[in-house]
């Protein structure tokens, strides 16, 4: 652990403090002296007391510099990764700061700037001792007594609860084979180098993967259009700059994009505001008129959900049309973006015969995709298309930034493709200034320091994650392509997954997953439920096992950035696990220890004996310590040691040149990562498959980017009965789920509806009414927030708001996915914003929480001139 | 804390006192004041937060507020931010109502603050306060404000609120720096002008709050 001398701060900064205040060398003497007690008598002539003295009126009061200063970082899955800085007392945590520039190597009181910029955590971390200390931590195992999902627990030993877990787990396999038990991890509240919690791989995937018993579910939740589009387009996911290369741009779009509410990257929002700074345009394509809209002074576009691609084809059109486009770009590195970039075997090819140009042009359907075109689908008039295509072709260096919530659509693979494409003709990729995001990540950090080895990521079949419930409802009854089933290189490819269990691990899946009441349906049938979590959570409630996991302020770790940003921040272990809380990767130990003796035991976990379920501490340091010295020190070339590291607590990296993705590929004429080492806008992976049904995508998919209609939309025959499009993005005082629980976020904003302010009119209601949202998926209730700042016809709801369902099986809390479809795009990305509902005025109460405490939405100000 | 046991015989005194002494208000050897980017901010509340956990508040009182104020017809709309706290006025309309002189205006700095050992949560300095900073404790019974964490002043740094802010728009300095736009602070952009009163703001004649804002401009008064 750090210590520090509490007295750090208090030399340097007279100067500082002088310059900051704009004082003058004499008057900050006198207002010293002051301090030391001369003065009496606030208001008050005759006031005597001293209580002036000693300057605070709130004796005793324990100030920071007579508590222990601890560097640690949040750890949520949000898009960042920001410093928190623990000042306790004791085993007490008793208020959280955060970087302020003094704990890095060099660092003083008050630096920053562009090279190594504070990492200030957001209203989230700053709230974290309210979900530390809340009345919904886990503390003791606990086994169900009720029926499944009824909310009713018994405490338990951890023996009896991971014997339990053990038996269930050895019957599973053995009586249901390899497939039946569904990994469904997250990085809910566990990422770390060493304690990682994660979809794909983690401490959780690796323990299934050697016991030899895990169906993995591959679709990310929030940006899997772009994932996948990505990969064809650019063969990696690493699109992104740093978030300081956004200071550069002259003109930014931002599509779909709030990074005032998701804060993506350590700074991204500070660097975007010095770029207003600087003189940049911003462009808001979005239904809502966000805070980053505000913010950054920005031309709205109001958009019609799930049309984005049509608009950009309309763009495309125009840039096309009018020659516009930086043919020297795309000669030099583009494949399929017209005529003269298509590949020799394209004519061959079964499903790669067309060209981007051509099919923006109208060659091949007869339709050309003009804005007047696009207007007609997506609702943004033609001169406004022209306008926006007009711009980005000409100014210099432009970013796109296609953002992830366009893409969680029925074919939002085909806007992220599309978005690529634009950046492509417009020659804004590998430049300072401009962007190939996309998915957005950026530098690479070292994540690895946990055991990792061929078990790693072990499956014995993978499916689309929003298609369990369906895959345990119609089980055996299903086609491969209805779950998305990975292709497997031996004779157990296509075999339908007997789902049996689930294991939740830093991740409040069932609460998060589209189309929930299907979901209720199919965990009735589960013979085991695993959750652990650090706090009992709406998935908890239907766990048949609850252990409970201590949270990264109670075990040692390192932080990395998440998104964008490069650093490391130290995790120490800053206050003891509370009540009888274990790491994650000791309840993996343990478990592995009862299944499989020592053979197990000591395959998971190398370092540790069976002792590591009771004493942690000097497994995990050697982990970590191999890890900063083997791969940090030796990799990234860091001469700070292990130990001078764990003093400062955090080590920001400069970087030589502002990290710009592709730059050596476009500078240096590397080949991009693709096949055929080009941007492939036509992607040759698409080009050859044959039959879809045995790929992971199950259907068809264009092998260059096109508008598809989705199944439902503003434009569809269903608007008849269900008026209007609903999207769910994320919240700014969650990080999904995470947070619900905490009141001081929830008296600040409240799970709302929002509603166009003439929509509402039409409809009879005011701000603050309650409302239910419905549709043949499910009922909802919350209040209403009506403003002008979103686009007719299309509704808000914020995803991760812990449901609450009542008697008759509506949801109180409002949660958005009791109306979403568990139908994935083909690439695998969630529809969550492919929604149809409709809205009423209801008496039905709703519930904000799963404590009174929440109050209603406070100062929001209509002026009215 | 406000919770142990009152000293009666003290409140006695000091309300004695009170009622002896003629307020006037102290002139500050130099007032301290916020200043805050209205355009900038992004609204996040890191700030509320930070304030929240720094005073290790109950959900109810709000020292700091955030306030989001917007206007204008779909599609032609605007939207800004007017964040405040205590605006440690010149002219506090709070410290004249306090009946047991619990509230006091700081010489050096011109910080008003509360002595928790003296206020007896009668609320008349949250009636007066046109600007919304007093807030009453329900648990403890009393009424606490910002303070602009003056034990953190006195360390030689910045409140929490000021060193929470993501976007760096929120500052404190010597209020006639603010003002005159001599501050050297980044939450003024090259280009901004300080104002000192906005719209969905309260007269500031009535107490001459230490606050200055980059206004929007819808926000601008005339």
């Amino acid at each position: 652990m750090t210590k520090r001398d509490i007295n750090m701060s208090k030399t340097p900064d007279f100067e500082d403090l002088q310059q900051r205040l704009n004082l003058s060398r004499r008057s900050f003497l006198k207002t010293t002296a002051a301090g030391a007690g001369i003065m009496a008598a606030g208001g008050l002539v005759e006031l005597k007391f001293g209580k002036e003295a000693k300057a605070f009126a709130y004796e005793p009061y324990p100030r920071d510099d007579q508590l222990q200063t601890v560097v640690t970082s949040c750890a949520h899955n949000c898009g960042s990764r920001h410093m928190l800085v623990a000042h306790k007392w004791k085993d007490v945590i008793v208020r959280l700061s955060t970087d302020d520039g003094r704990y890095q190597r060099g660092g003083y009181y008050g630096k920053d700037g562009n090279e190594e910029p504070q990492l200030r955590a957001c209203l989230r971390g700053r709230s974290y001792r309210q979900r530390l200390y809340s009345a919904e931590r886990l503390l003791y195992p606990m086994l169900r007594v009720g029926e499944r999902g009824e909310g009713k627990f018994k405490r338990v030993s951890w023996d009896e609860a991971l014997d339990f877990v053990a038996k269930k787990m050895i019957h599973l396999k053995n009586t249901y084979g390899p497939t039946s038990i569904l990994d469904q991890s997250y990085a809910g509240a566990s990422y770390g180098v060493l304690h990682k919690s994660d979809q794909i791989e983690g401490l959780l995937g690796r323990f299934l993967g050697m016991f030899g018993a895990r169906t993995s579910s591959w679709s990310v939740p929030s940006y899997q259009a772009t994932t996948t589009s990505s990969r064809w387009t650019f063969g990696t996911i690493q699109d992104g700059n740093e978030d300081d290369t956004y200071a550069e741009s002259k003109l930014m779009i931002m599509w779909g994009w709030n990074p005032a509410y998701t804060f993506h990257g350590g700074n991204t929002f500070m660097y975007l505001r010095m770029a207003k700074q600087r003189g940049c345009k911003f462009v808001i394509v979005d239904p809502q008129y966000t805070d980053s809209a505000s913010a950054y002074d920005a031309w709205w576009i109001p958009i019609k959900p799930n049309t984005d691609a049509a608009m950009m084809a309309g763009m495309a059109h125009y840039i096309f049309s009018n020659n516009l486009q930086d043919q020297e770009f795309i000669d030099k590195f583009c494949m399929g973006m017209d005529e003269g970039t298509m590949p020799e075997w394209a004519p061959q090819s079964v499903n790669g015969k067309e060209n981007f140009k051509d099919y923006i042009l109208g060659k091949y359907d007869g339709q050309p995709k003009t804005p007047e075109w696009a207007s007609k689908i997506c609702g943004v008039p033609a001169k406004d298309i022209k306008k926006l295509a007009d711009m980005y072709a000409k100014t210099k260096p432009a970013a796109l930034k296609a953002s992830w919530a366009p893409g969680r659509n029925a074919y939002g693979e085909q806007y992220s493709r599309m978005a690529a494409a634009l950046q492509a003709m417009t020659g804004n990729i590998g430049k300072l200034g401009g962007c190939a995001e996309g998915v957005g990540k950026a530098w690479h950090a070292e994540a690895v320091a946990y055991p990792y080895d061929q078990y790693a990521n072990i499956w014995f079949q993978s499916i689309k994650s929003d298609r369990w419930a369906h895959c345990v409802l119609n089980y055996p009854n299903i086609k491969r392509e209805e779950i998305g089933l990975w292709p497997r290189q031996d004779n157990t490819d296509g075999q339908i997954p007997n789902i049996k269990g689930i294991f939740w691990q830093g991740s409040d899946w069932f609460n998060q997953l589209t189309n929930i009441n299907k979901e209720i349906q199919a965990i009735k049938k589960l013979e085991l439920v695993v959750c652990m979590d650090s706090t009992i959570t709406p998935s908890g409630i239907w766990a048949d096992v609850l252990l409970p996991v201590a949270t990264h302020f109670e075990r040692h770790d390192v932080a990395l950035p998440w998104y964008k940003g490069h650093y490391y921040i130290h995790r120490p272990k800053v206050i003891e696990p509370m009540g009888e809380s274990k790491t994650d990767f000791q309840i993996f130990t343990e478990l592995a220890y009862r299944i499989g003796g020592d053979v197990f035991g000591k395959a998971y976990n190398p370092k540790a004996n069976r002792d590591y379920f009771n004493v942690n501490d000097n497994v995990d340091e050697a982990y970590l310590r191999e890890w900063w010295e083997g791969k940090v020190m030796h990799h990234q070339h860091v001469d700070m040691s292990w130990d001078e590291f764990k003093k400062h607590g955090v080590y920001k990296f400069k970087l030589d040149r502002p990290h710009v993705a592709f730059q050596d590929q476009v500078e240096k004429g590397i080949p991009f990562q693709t096949p055929t080492g080009k941007i492939e806008i036509l992607s040759s992976e698409l080009a050859n498959i044959e039959d879809w049904t045995k790929t992971k995508y199950g259907y068809h998919i264009p092998s260059i980017p096109k508008w598809i209609e989705p199944w439902e939309s503003l434009n569809s025959p269903k608007t008849s009965k269900w008026p209007y499009h609903l999207i769910s993005p994320h919240p700014r005082w969650r990080t999904h789920s995470i947070f619900n629980n905490c009141a001081w976020l929830r008296e600040t904003y409240e799970q709302e509806v929002t509603i166009n302010a003439a929509d509402a009119k039409r409809l009879g209601i005011k701000m603050g009414d309650i409302v239910e949202l419905w549709n043949d998926r499910g009922k909802v209730v919350v209040p209403v927030y009506v403003t002008e700042r979103c686009m007719p016809g299309v509704l808000v709801l914020h995803e991760g708001v812990w449901m609450d369902l009542d008697k008759n099986g509506v949801d109180r809390a409002g949660n958005p996915d009791f109306l979403t479809l568990d139908n994935p795009s083909p690439a695998g990305a969630f529809a969550y914003n492919t929604v149809l509902c409709n809205i009423r005025k209801t008496d039905l109460e709703h519930r904000p929480g799963w404590d009174k405490l929440a109050t209603s939405r406070a100062h929001v100000f209509r002026r009215d001139d | 804390m406000a919770t142990e046991k009152k000293d009666v015989k003290k409140i006695r005194e000091a309300v004695k006192r009170v009622k002896r002494a003629t307020y006037t208000p102290v002139k500050p050897d130099m007032q301290l004041g916020f200043v805050h980017n209205n355009v900038d901010c992004i609204g996040c509340r890191a700030c509320e937060m930070a304030c929240k956990d720094k005073n290790g508040l109950a959900p109810g009182p709000r020292f700091r507020r955030v306030q989001y104020i917007e206007g204008g017809t779909y599609p032609d709309v605007f939207a800004y931010k007017v964040n405040m706290s205590c605006n440690h006025c010149a002219e506090p309309a709070c410290l004249p109502t306090c009946p047991t002189g619990a509230i006091f205006k700081r010489k050096k700095d011109g910080i008003v603050d509360i002595d928790s050992t003296l206020c007896i949560g009668c609320r008349r300095c949250e009636a007066a306060c046109p600007f919304g900073a007093p807030q009453f404790d329900p648990i403890e019974k009393i009424v606490k404000k910002c303070n602009m964490c003056v034990d953190e002043i006195e360390a030689g740094r910045k409140p929490y609120c000021v060193m929470a802010c993501m976007m760096r728009v929120l500052d404190i300095g010597p209020i006639e720096k603010i003002w005159d736009g001599s501050l050297e602070t980044v939450a003024v952009g090259k280009a901004d002008k300080v104002s000192r009163q906005v719209k969905n703001m309260a007269n500031i004649e009535l107490t001459k709050p230490s606050i200055g804002f980059v206004a929007h401009s819808k926000g601008k008064v005339k």
